[in-house]
């Protein structure tokens, strides 16, 4: 359920078929950010009303994920993050109502750190495993792509929907 | 899009030199890639018939005129980078300066798998300040995460507090110092919340390529923002340095502008006097000192002022500006179209921050005397506001004169010599007030040597400049420089006649009226002994044996 609430969010957050042709600086002070709060709780306490699901604004999700993509391009993944929107449509058909919203994993709580330093022995294999410009360009459009649509890390996505699923 | 090369530093490669090529433009990072390179060359409208004007250029009366039919409402969020020893959510090493990607790990690089931990620092350092800034605290807050891609975000995401901060609806008082008219004022503060830092770039200067330093990322900082209280950039500077005492004094971070430890966004609009809604908002970064954020925040109430004057209030736009130090003025970085989308929501990976009642509790009784109690301390104990500011505006130098005075120094004179000489000398040798040989133990002595007459005052400043840069102690350099003054009428007396006695010429101009001359007397009679006489009973002598009928 909350994959769900949260994937709404994110769709919801795109507008309506609506092109908006933002430039890439369309960041704001978080001062303005709070204005969005209550349409953004809304999402996450909401009834999960399959109609919500509007068909994805492929260039918007593109400009979210700074990628640039040609129209052919857009069209063919429209098609695929349909699929995807579908899928979740059904996951909604569920009846969650008496299911509690599992927002994170649990624990109790007091799950902190000490702060003393630690650094981490394989830094080298980290830095030798940052890719080449080019290679960068293609991970980054599998890797934004991915987290724009899906906003959970995988794992996550797994324990939440058993949960979900059960009820 | 991204026709920029982002190339990644490599440690070896990484030389001083090479640091001296680029520059670090911390503030653009919100900005993309695309508009790096124009920013430049397209952002900047050609200057239309009407100029955007610094004060001087207009007849300073008729701007004032204008100035004053508009009110200025101002914002500031503040970006507090903390002293902890580790990063926020992993246990790299937090420390400014490393060499580019040293301090890295999976966690803050974003790599699959890693999971964030919370360092204990990091909740202990939000509810101070919550605290210090008469906050209420959540007690169950979370952490959520906040998307923007930009080659500074590994993970694509910052994980920020959006809907519950640990702390909010608190206020601040500060005091407006005399030069800038007086006066105390209370600024409301909306919240505090913690989330971690950006790595740098650092662009070149050719434009083509950036490189990327993720030692920051993840760093953690507390980020304040304010109600929009403040009307003027003097108002603002002194709402920033307060945060930048209460930080020091809570030591949670060093805040340190240069270094970026403290960064202030103003949010800045004007409105007619008397209108109830505000303006179109306009925001200024890369403020690196108050001082320039005064005059920055200056610059663009004119500005905006100007525009609403001449009828084009329309040409205000929601936009960020940056301060060109330079130039002295504020020019666009970036339009705003619309509002930006971060696509808020809570963070799976991290528990809820639940803070027990006792914690804050003891966490509140912790704290110590922040600025503004100390200022109000001061102050009844019968200092000047201007001693009261300058005591209280370094918690050093606040401790260092709180130590004094309970060694039962003279108040008014303990805050003298911390402002006059020693304050002289520390700026003189670039060192901080805990640099110094002297001990506040040694100042109180020296304070009151003087009080009981044991040395004169102009002694006490002699040997005050040996104990500054030598130590040692009043008494031993008393007593090794044989100091101590002279009291004693009878010896006074001799040195007098034997001063009038050298000297007959002078006596006789005295005599015929020429009075002045007492003070060359009461020189000779002082240089004979050594500065020590008390010039009190001297002068008093002095006086009696001039006027003397033979």
């Amino acid at each position: 359920m909350a994959t769900r609430a949260a994937l709404l969010a994110v769709l919801s957050a795109s507008p309506p078929p609506r092109m908006i042709r933002v430039k890439a600086s369309t960041f704001s002070s978080s001062s303005l950010q709070f204005q969005r709060h209550s349409r953004i709780a809304r999402c996450f306490s909401s009834d999960t009303n399959p109609s919500l699901l509007q068909p994805p604004d492929v260039s918007r999700l593109a400009e979210t994920a700074r990628i640039s993509l040609s129209p052919s391009e857009i069209e063919g993944c429209g098609a695929k993050i349909r699929q995807v929107i579908d899928w979740f449509g059904q996951l909604q058909q569920v009846d969650v109502n008496s299911v509690e919203p599992a927002i994170r994993a649990e624990m109790e709580g007091g799950n902190l750190r000490e702060d003393a330093p630690e650094t981490f022995d394989n830094r080298e294999s980290i830095r030798a495993s940052i890719p080449s410009f080019d290679e960068l360009l293609r991970i980054l459009w599998l890797k934004r792509f991915n987290s724009v649509l899906v906003l959970l890390p995988s794992s996550c996505l797994v324990s939440r929907f058993n949960t979900s699923v059960k009820a | 899009m991204s026709t920029t090369l982002f190339r990644t530093i490599q440690p070896n490669h990484f030389t001083l030199l090479g640091t001296a090529l680029f520059r670090t433009r911390r503030t653009t990072r919100h900005i993309s890639v695309r508009c790096l390179n124009q920013t430049a060359t397209t952002q900047e409208p050609k200057p239309s018939s009407q100029p955007r004007t610094a004060p001087k250029n207009h007849g300073s009366n008729k701007l004032d005129e204008i100035l004053r039919d508009y009110e200025a409402v101002i914002g500031i969020e503040t970006h507090v980078q903390l002293s902890t020893s580790t990063k926020a959510f992993c246990s790299c090493p937090n420390s400014y300066g490393s060499h580019p990607n040293t301090s890295i790990c999976p966690v803050c690089m974003g790599l699959p798998g890693a999971l964030p931990v919370l360092s204990s620092k990091v909740v202990d350092f939000g509810v101070r300040l919550g605290l210090a800034l008469n906050c209420e605290l959540s007690l169950k807050s979370k952490f959520d995460r906040k998307q923007y891609f930009y080659p500074d975000l590994p993970k694509g995401y910052q994980i920020s507090q959006f809907d519950i901060p640990i702390a909010s609806g608190g206020y601040v008082d500060v005091d407006i110092p005399l030069e800038f008219g007086g006066g105390h004022r209370r600024f409301g503060i909306t919240r505090v919340h913690m989330e971690e830092d950006a790595g740098k770039l650092l662009h070149s200067d050719s434009g083509d390529y950036s490189q990327v330093d993720l030692n920051r990322a993840g760093v953690p900082l507390l980020e304040i923002v304010s109600e929009p209280d403040m009307r003027s950039g003097i108002e603002a500077a002194e709402y920033g340095s307060e945060m930048q005492r209460i930080v020091r004094y809570l030591g949670v971070s060093n805040g340190n502008m240069q270094e970026g430890s403290l960064r202030c966004d103003v949010n800045i609009s004007i409105r007619p006097i008397g209108q109830a809604e505000f303006g179109t908002k306009v925001e200024i970064k890369n403020l690196n000192a108050f001082s320039a954020m005064s005059r920055a925040i200056d610059y663009e109430i004119t500005r905006q002022a100007l525009l609403y004057n001449q009828g084009q209030a329309d040409q205000i736009v929601t936009e960020t500006r940056l301060w060109d130090e330079g130039a002295q003025k504020t020019v666009t970085m970036r339009k705003k179209e619309g509002l930006a989308d971060y696509r808020y929501f809570p963070e799976p990976d991290l528990p809820e921050v639940i803070l027990a009642q006792e914690y804050v509790d003891s966490i509140r009784a912790s704290l110590p005397e922040l600025p503004e109690a100390k200022r109000r301390r001061y102050e009844d104990m019968g200092l000047g506001i201007q001693d009261v500011l300058f005591i209280a505006n370094d918690v050093s130098v606040a401790e260092y004169f709180d130590e004094v005075i309970s060694k039962g120094a003279d108040v008014k004179s303990a805050a003298n010599w911390l402002m006059s000489d020693i304050a002289a000398y520390l700026k003189n040798e670039e060192l901080s007030i805990n640099d110094v040989k002297l001990t506040p133990q040694e100042l109180a002595e020296l304070i009151a040597a003087i009080k009981d007459e044991t040395i004169s005052g102009k002694i006490g400043k002699q040997i005050l400049f040996e104990l500054l840069a030598k130590g040692g102690t009043v008494q031993g350099l008393i007593k090794e420089k044989d100091l101590v003054q002279i009291t004693d009428p009878v010896e006074i007396e001799k040195m007098i006649m034997k001063v009038i006695s050298e000297s007959p010429k002078q006596l006789e101009q005295y005599r015929s009226g020429k009075t002045k001359l007492q003070g060359f007397f009461a020189g000779q009679v002082m240089k004979m002994s050594k500065g020590k006489a008390n010039p009190a009973l001297l002068n008093k002598i002095l006086l009696e044996k001039l006027n003397a009928k033979e």
